[in-house]
């Protein structure tokens, strides 16, 4: 039985704009995210992706609705909701090791656990042979990977991401699509991803939230039942499933239509 | 037509960097013309031997001051009232400055207070400044505070608001608090920064050392040169702008190790 981690319940944001304009970028949005399953937001460029999944991280405060973590509601940001930007966020003046460490550090993680854990994440990221580099002596995609790494290692109920992949060449794209597949399997831990690659929607979802643009609201919920609740491994294998084409042409005519309304 | 990568190098190239060999002998360069043609002006008698002493005479005086007259004790003078005075400001200046560029309410309490004493020249505080401390170290230390203060404060919270929002939302997200975000991920974010913004303001506070000691000073280098203006020894007043000069230089190149040493990391950068 999966129970519900995460709940926004008719999620409004408008912002004040200069000269008492408003803009509501997001209108009364409502899904749930079950444990262990990954949420993806898709939709047109502007639609409010991120902006809901700066509200879920509590670094935006919902101008109408509710979000619900647990039995809690959210009201700011906090160590339950891990987020990783599309921006690199890589602390320049800590190692790798350090970096990883950071967020258990200031929780009060002793020191065993913390660098054991680290050490664990960074494997897991692929990069145990830069434990001690700093983030400046890294590519761009190796800086991504630290900070999916220090988030993961933080211990999140919920990890929030959005188009955290986007700057990745094809081949790291694909390893870092497949550990997070890994880690939604293995940690009881819910994802919220934004992104704009279909494919990748399609592999990783349980559950497909595509949003419209102006005002934001949810266009249509997808299960790609396709997959029969499980990801199909390799990817290779998943693009030849039936049903995976036709989900595909789907998604494609949600965006072209959406797209037409600019 | 021959092949591109034939082609000849020339001395101008549009922001193309130069062998580290070329850059050196450019500087030395410029330094020989300057001394090459003041000894030449000097020595073919073109300018007034009593107003520009000759190159030579001056580095003989320099000499002479350190060795026969104790200049060594006035460049401590000096040399101590810049680091004090400096230290005072920075004390104050980075702390306020870093939590104004952290929090909008405390900006909003003290910017509006300190540009408006940064419009206002230091040196009109002097009179004022003799009439409240008298003649001892106060009025100057005084004097050299409120000639930078005002400067790094700004320049320390502009730093400080160049600080990418995302890391400190990133740092929100792992479960910082207030102080955890301002102390672990701001202050080591912009301290780089920090460190330049002394380098340039500690120069500052050469200017207004300076102004100090020659208005209203018995001790010091600028002392020494308004004493030497008055027996009209050019050549120890020249001697005088050449050691302040080095002691900036030599400073400018303390600061810049200590960036190195202490920033390891930035050092490494790609690109
Ligand atoms: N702080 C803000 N102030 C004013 N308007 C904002 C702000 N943040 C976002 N918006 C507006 O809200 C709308 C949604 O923005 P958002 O960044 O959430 O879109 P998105 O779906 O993430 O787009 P993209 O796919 O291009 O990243 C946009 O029209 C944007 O201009
Ligand atoms: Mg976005």
């Amino acid at each position: 039985m999966s129970s519900t981690v995460l709940q926004l319940d008719r999620i409004s944001k408008t912002f004040q704009l200069g000269g008492g304009r408003e803009l509501t970028a997001v209108d009364r949005v409502s899904f749930e995210v079950e444990e262990n399953a990954i949420c993806v937001l898709l939709g047109p460029s502007g639609c409010g992706k991120s902006t809901v999944l700066r509200m879920i991280a509590g670094l935006e405060t919902p101008t109408g609705g509710e979000i619900t973590l647990g039995r809690h509601p959210v009201t700011g940001p906090g160590r339950d909701r891990g987020m990783v930007f599309q921006a690199y966020t890589s602390f320049d003046w800590l190692t790798v090791r350090r970096n990883v460490e950071f967020g258990m550090k200031i929780n009060g993680v002793p020191a065993g656990e913390r660098r054991e854990r680290a050490e664990h994440f960074i494997r897991l990221v692929g990069l145990s042979k830069f434990l001690d580099a700093y983030p400046s002596q890294l590519s761009g995609g190796m800086r991504q990977r630290v900070a999916i790494a220090r988030t993961l290692a933080n211990g999140p109920e919920l990890l929030l991401m959005d188009e955290p992949f986007g700057a990745l060449d094809a081949e790291t794209r694909w390893q870092m699509q497949e550990l997070m597949a890994d880690v939604a399997e293995q940690a009881k831990t819910g994802m919220v991803i934004v992104t704009h690659d279909i494919e990748e929607a399609i592999f990783l979802a349980d559950k497909i939230v595509f949003l419209s643009a102006h005002p934001g609201r949810v266009k249509e919920e997808i299960v790609p039942a396709f997959k029969a609740g499980g990801r199909i491994r390799p990817k290779e294998e998943l693009v030849q499933t039936p049903g995976y084409a036709e989900l595909e042409r789907k998604i494609m005519r949600l965006m072209r239509e959406e797209g037409q309304h600019e | 037509m021959r092949p591109s990568h034939a082609r000849k190098s020339r001395f101008l190239e549009v922001r193309r960097s130069i062998p580290r060999r070329q850059a050196i002998l450019s500087a030395i360069g410029i330094w020989i013309v300057f001394f090459g043609i003041w000894l030449i002006a000097t020595e073919g008698g073109w300018v007034n031997e009593l107003l520009v002493p000759s190159p030579l005479k001056v580095f003989q005086t320099t000499w002479n001051l350190f060795v026969d007259r104790g200049f060594i004790g006035d460049i401590g003078i000096s040399v101590g009232r810049v680091v004090i005075a400096f230290a005072m400001a920075a004390a104050l200046s980075v702390p306020l400055g870093v939590m104004m560029g952290s929090f909008p309410a405390i900006e909003a309490i003290f910017a509006p207070f300190v540009s408006a004493w940064r419009y206002l020249p230091a040196p009109s505080f002097i009179p004022i400044l003799l009439m409240w401390f008298g003649t001892g170290e106060a009025p100057k230390l005084a004097l050299l505070f409120l000639g930078v203060v005002f400067f790094l404060i700004t320049l320390v919270m502009d730093h400080t608001k160049n600080v990418r929002m995302e890391l400190i939302e990133t740092a929100l997200t792992l479960g910082a608090n207030r102080s955890v975000t301002v102390m672990h991920v701001i202050l080591p974010a912009v301290l780089p920064d920090i460190v330049t913004a002394m380098r340039q303001m500690l120069a500052v506070t050469w200017t207004y050392l300076v102004i100090a000691e020659i208005v209203a000073s018995t001790t010091g280098i600028g002392a020494m040169m308004m004493r030497a203006r008055r027996f009209l020894k050019t050549d120890e007043i020249l001697s005088g702008i050449i050691v302040i000069g080095a002691l900036g230089l030599l400073f400018d190149l303390l600061f810049k190790a200590a960036h190195r040493w202490l920033f390891p990391y930035l050092k490494e950068s790609r690109g």
